[in-house]
């Protein structure tokens, strides 16, 4: 143990003199603190958008309440007025983001048809959100990797290359024991490095301190190990420097995009989704077909949902609301199947990749970090999920309205719902996620283990 | 007798050569062994096996009783190495070089004792600080020296230590290795230098395709005769 | 002497079993880029055209209607794939694929492909494109690492140079021996994705894919180029092979991993974008204080009014020979398309400043320069996309102008009972679209283009000099 402390020390010494790793040690620590910044920066402009939807919803109502000074119609108000549903932040999303830039993190809801409001989209910028978030955890899945393949691809390596291995084995040390002090130092390093940043991005981004700590630092952990684990393998081989680098450049790139890459164009083959397109065409047949409909078909068969509006006025003369928003509401029952299994399709995707996602370390490390903020696809659909239910909730207020036909008063304003919704965090997928990177980590020790036992270290 | 260091039919066999065909050798403390041959002659294989940095095919080496291959690290404490050329740290200085190994091998120098071995191996002692990616060949062969005493091991194993060396340090180091032998320590020393194996040497080896072919005491024969051995050796 | 060198290199490389396996790799890779790239683009042109003819047939076929409820009907715009994006996707993952076009609203186009994907899509796509980009680059550090720090190692520089060839001559050669290979590597790929290109098409030469296909292998002949002369420029500025290779794929991840995430990232934090729910607010604010099409008890109702009692000399809205809702509506249209005209505008542009910072950093990054090239040449990039927004609320506009005009002239004012026969719906035109022609991507792509030749002037003069000034002793 002494003679480990002492290597180590003295790695501690010929890093510290190295110019070309401190650079690299310091940009991935540049970036790490860069990512933070982009990360809460980001959802901290998301909650502020948010924030500034009340007042949107508050100059609507103000709108409606000069449009109509006295009593108003309920159905002018739900075809003029409209509220929000909105997906806020977890406090954990600004670590990693997701898929929170490229879904909307709000909708603008009206009392019409559900599903053509449900699909709607924010203003991005396609080509940043190609280019992907710059946030904590692009960091440790994409840049901390590379920053541990730059320091530890000439592990052993470099000693025969620089000469200096002879006369180091010709001390009472084995290169076990040369190999482990460097691994140790580095992984020292890179962890205190992942674990400051987490640290750093948690209080700067004011997570709620739960259980996800632990469970982010272990994720975290096993990420960082794993690839040395991989640089360890690739330093059994006992090849040169130069190969090394390639090799070990190769795996970042085969794992980090090449097979993620390939894994998506399987899932979308293997489950398509195509009752998109559909969904929005046959929700507006119906509902349109609903104006050319005789009115009492279409009553009918929306009684037969609401039979407690069954005994309300019959409906006379050409045009009546509560006639206009029942066949609104037809249009979704009649898309309900479509809009159902393109959900299922969108879950069914989730599941396709969490059982694929072995298949690459960053994928599912990737997984993990954005179940744990609550910003990935599944998260997005209970979005969708919660934002129906809203939608119905605020059918449910204006129907008394409209077929009781009582007058809708300044003081009703109040009364009529709001939304709010949080994401989650998705446990069930961070532990399989957290499992299956344990054993990713074990197997790549392994292997490494056996590869350096069997090959016996050579001078040069 | 205090034999340290030994080979009993020691055989390497590489994929297509037979480096050392069967090697008896025993050398004991206070010895000087100065191992001559050609390039290939398998001089450095003799010493690699010593180290065990390579496993020998059949036979066995010894350091100090030990068996080396199965004693690998064990008998590492026992000896001190100094290659042809001596690689060091670029980035760290001769003092860290020398402090890094001598921890390595147990010992716990104060700044000065090593700067006195660093001075006593011939290097400046301005040049001590700065890193050993600035030195010349020489300087760093100086620094493997220094790290070789330093070790105080009961054998030292030299492959051409003096090579880049000028003539000056030659021959202190020379004088050196003589202190050394006097203090007990046994010297196994490959070398092309013919002059002096004969100056330094207790006893002087020609090696030849593997083969000790001749061990001659060095006391009592005059330079030119050990050239013109050698070359008979080497025309056969 | 020039030309035997670069023999040498060339000779050498394919008798480099490790290259030639990687090669091998990177061609298998672009075959599977170009089929998956075929194959999707077939699923969605055909998914698209699909609904496109639906959504017509339903429109010519719509029942008998009020000309107003038909312009609520709408129609929807489906995004056709560019004819050569199955080379590279682009943008077009992320972008919207239908826009619902109906009376008095702008739609966002809604349904991309990426809002359909789980996060595995943020990892990037396998696209003809990104072999390219990417991959191929990384092909040619490992062919040139060596070019020099080799030569240095084994001592065979002094030789070289002492045969009487200057440091310049030989690192043209090895330029030469170098580009050789990797043409030999490229060329059968891009050869084969031409002849799929017009294969598919029963070979009607259409002259405007074929200058995209040009610019898009042009592009990257060009960069591929760059990129080997920048790799012999540092392996000659390096004294070891390990090093070299070191330097150049830390050059490689700055360049094509985090300098394109970290200036698209600048962007959209320098420049705010507004969102839609603002925007709307925005919009519907000033149409609100200019015109309204619903309201029409309101001046400015009053006020056209009057000027077309004053046109056609009636009194009453009754008499006029023109329906007025009609009329007011096709004005309230009018106003409210401008409005919204002028915010779209105005957040295109904060895009295209976002983007900017991107294409300018081409200029320092020939990666970035390429990649909108390539995107652009493929028609999935921004400006394509816009233009498809736009080309559809043009279609939009005048759709819903035409059943205004329909309104204010076939019916009587007040009427909202008549309906139209079916035969007025068929009369009108189905949307489509013409991508744009290649010289409007060039247009669009001046910085990345000069991007691309700023930097293959400066690799081969300042690069060459550089290479002249090293420490041969």
């Amino acid at each position: 143990m002494n003679k480990l402390r002492i290597l180590i020390k003295f790695e501690w010494l010929n890093f510290r003199a190295d110019k070309g790793l401190l650079i690299l040690t310091a940009l991935a620590l540049l970036a790490g603190l860069y990512g933070i910044y982009y990360g809460t920066t980001e959802i901290e402009r998301q909650r502020e958008n948010i924030a500034a939807l009340e007042v949107l919803t508050e100059q609507n109502v103000e709108e409606m309440k000069m449009k109509y000074p006295g009593d108003a119609d309920a159905g002018d108000l739900g075809y003029y007025h409209s509220t929000f549903a909105v997906n806020h932040p977890d406090s954990w999303a600004g670590l990693s983001m997701g898929q929170r830039d490229l879904n909307p993190y709000y909708l603008k809801l009206r009392l019409l048809n559900l599903q053509s409001q449900l699909y709607d989209t924010e203003n991005i910028n396609p080509l940043k959100v190609l280019s992907g978030n710059f946030d904590l955890a692009f960091v440790l899945v994409y840049l901390f990797p590379l920053l541990i393949i730059g320091l530890c691809f000439n592990i052993l390596s470099v000693e025969k290359e620089q000469g200096t291995l002879p006369l180091l084995l010709s001390q009472p040390i084995g290169p076990a024991l040369i190999v482990g002090a460097k691994l140790v130092f580095r992984i020292i390093l890179v962890l205190g490095m992942a674990l400051f940043l987490s640290v750093l991005a948690m209080w700067w981004g004011r997570v709620v301190p739960d259980v996800r700590v632990v469970l982010w630092f272990g994720v975290v952990v096993l990420n960082c190990l794993f690839w040395f684990g991989v640089a360890f393998l690739v330093a059994a081989l006992q090849k040169n420097s130069a190969f090394n680098a390639v090799t070990l450049l190769g795996v970042w790139l085969l794992l980090t995009i090449v097979i993620p890459a390939l894994l998506n164009v399987y899932v979308s083959v293997k489950q398509p989704v195509p009752q998109a397109l559909a969904l929005t065409i046959q929700q507006r047949e119906v509902v349109h077909g609903g104006w050319d409909k005789p009115k009492g078909e279409t009553m009918e068969k929306f009684f037969a949902l609401y039979p407690q509006w069954r005994d309300t006025a019959e409906i006379e003369g050409g045009f009546a609301w509560r006639w206009y928003y029942a066949f609104q509401h037809l249009g979704d029952v009649a898309v309900a199947d479509l809009a159902k299994s393109y959900e299922e399709g969108l879950y069914a995707r989730q599941q396709l990749v969490n059982s694929l996602n072995v298949l690459s370390v960053p994928v599912n490390v990737q997984g993990v970090l954005n179940a744990m903020a609550g910003s990935d696809l599944p998260a997005h659909l209970d979005f969708l999920k919660s934002a129906s239910r809203y939608h119905d909730s605020l059918r449910e207020f204006y129907y008394p309205f409209l077929y009781r036909q009582v007058p809708f008063t300044h003081a009703d304003y109040a009364g009529e719902p709001r939304h709010s919704f949080t994401g989650s965090p998705d446990f069930t997928t961070i532990y399989s996620g957290l499992a299956k990177l344990l054993v990713s980590v074990l197997l790549v020790f392994t292997a490494a283990l056996l590869l350096f036992k069997i090959r016996t270290v050579t001078v040069k | 007798m205090n034999i340290v260091l030994e080979a009993r039919e020691l055989r390497k066999q590489y994929q297509d050569k037979l480096a050392l065909k069967g090697l008896n050798l025993q050398i004991q403390a206070g010895e000087i062994f100065c191992l001559l041959g050609q390039n290939g002659a398998g001089k450095s294989t003799t010493i690699n096996l010593f180290l065990g940095f390579i496993t020998p095919t059949s036979g066995a080496a010894y350091i100090n009783g030990l068996e080396v291959a199965s004693n690998v690290t064990r008998v590492k404490e026992y000896l001190a190495y100094i290659p042809e050329n001596v690689m060091l740290y670029p980035n760290l200085t001769g003092l860290e070089n020398l402090s890094l190994f001598s921890s390595l091998a147990g010992f716990k120098y104060a700044e000065e004792e090593l700067m006195h071995y660093l001075v006593q191996a011939g290097l400046p002692a301005e040049a001590a600080g700065r890193r050993v990616g600035g030195y010349s060949k020489g300087m760093r062969q100086k620094v493997g020296i220094a790290i070789a005493v330093a070790k105080h091991a009961k054998v030292l194993l030299l492959d051409e230590p003096t090579s880049g060396l000028d003539p000056k340090a030659s021959n202190e180091f020379s004088e050196l290795l003589l202190k050394l032998s006097d203090a007990g320590t046994a010297i196994f020393m490959a070398t092309h230098d013919i002059f002096r194996s004969k100056a330094v040497g207790t006893r002087v080896g020609i090696m030849r395709e593997g083969e000790l072919v001749d061990v001659l005491p060095a006391a009592g024969l005059e330079a030119s005769e050990l050239e013109k051995l050698y070359l008979n050796h080497m025309h056969v | 002497m020039v030309r035997s060198i670069a023999k040498k290199e060339f000779i050498s490389t394919l008798r480099d079993s490790r290259f030639m396996a990687l090669s091998i790799l990177v061609l298998l890779l672009l075959l599977a880029a170009t089929i998956v790239g075929l194959q999707s683009y077939k699923n969605l042109q055909e998914e698209r055209m699909v609904a496109q003819q639906t959504v017509n047939e339903q429109f010519a076929n719509a029942a008998d209607r009020h000309p107003h409820r038909m312009a609520h009907y709408g129609s929807y715009a489906f995004r056709p794939k560019s004819g050569i994006s199955f080379l590279d996707f682009g943008l077009d993952s992320y972008t919207g694929s239908s826009v619902y076009m109906e009376a008095h609203r702008q739609n966002s186009a809604n349904f991309s492909q990426a809002q359909q994907s789980t996060s595995l899509i943020r990892f990037g796509e396998m696209t003809v494109a990104f072999v390219l980009q990417m991959l191929i680059p990384l092909l040619i550090i490992f062919l040139c690492f060596g070019a020099f720090t080799q030569e240095k190692e084994t001592g065979t520089l002094k030789i070289l140079l002492s045969q009487g060839i200057s440091v310049r001559e030989l690192a043209w050669a090895k330029i030469a021996g170098y580009s050789k290979v990797v043409a030999l590597v490229v060329a059968p790929a891009l050869l084969l994705v031409s002849i799929l290109q017009f294969g598919r098409g029963g070979f009607e030469a259409d002259g405007d894919v074929f200058i995209r296909l040009l610019l898009f292998i042009l592009s990257y002949l060009l960069y591929f180029f760059i990129f080997i002369v920048l790799s012999v420029v540092v392996s000659a500025l390096h004294q070891r092979s390990a090093t070299a290779l070191v330097s150049l794929l830390g050059i490689w991840i700055l360049a094509c991993v985090i300098i394109p995430k970290a200036t698209a990232n600048l962007g959209a934090g320098l420049y705010t974008t507004p969102t839609r729910a603002w925007m709307d607010a925005e919009v519907h604010e000033e149409v609100k204080k200019r015109i309204d099409g619903h309201n029409s008890n309101d001046e400015r109702a009053e006020a056209l009014k009057q000027e077309l009692f004053k046109k056609y000399g009636v009194n009453s809205l009754e008499e006029l020979p023109v329906n007025f809702d009609g009329i007011w509506m096709a004005a309230g249209e009018e106003q409210s398309s401008r409005v919204y005209g002028e915010h779209f505008d105005e957040l295109t542009a904060i895009f295209e400043k976002q983007n900017n910072i991107s294409e300018y950093a081409g200029l320092f990054n020939p990666y970035l320069a390429v990649r909108h090239l390539s995107m652009g040449a493929a028609g999935s990039d921004f400006s394509h996309y816009v233009h498809f927004l736009k080309e559809a609320e043009e279609y939009r506009y005048n759709q819903t102008q035409k059943l205004n005009q329909i309104q204010a002239t076939q019916l009587k004012y007040g009427d909202k009972e008549t309906r139209l026969s079916t035969d007025t719906w068929k009369a009108f035109e189905p949307f489509t679209y013409e991508t744009p022609d290649a010289g409007w991507v060039l247009k669009n792509h001046v910085v990345s283009v000069a991007a691309l030749l700023l930097w293959l002037v400066l690799v081969s003069t300042a690069g060459i000099k550089l290479i002249e000034k090293i420490k041969v002793a």
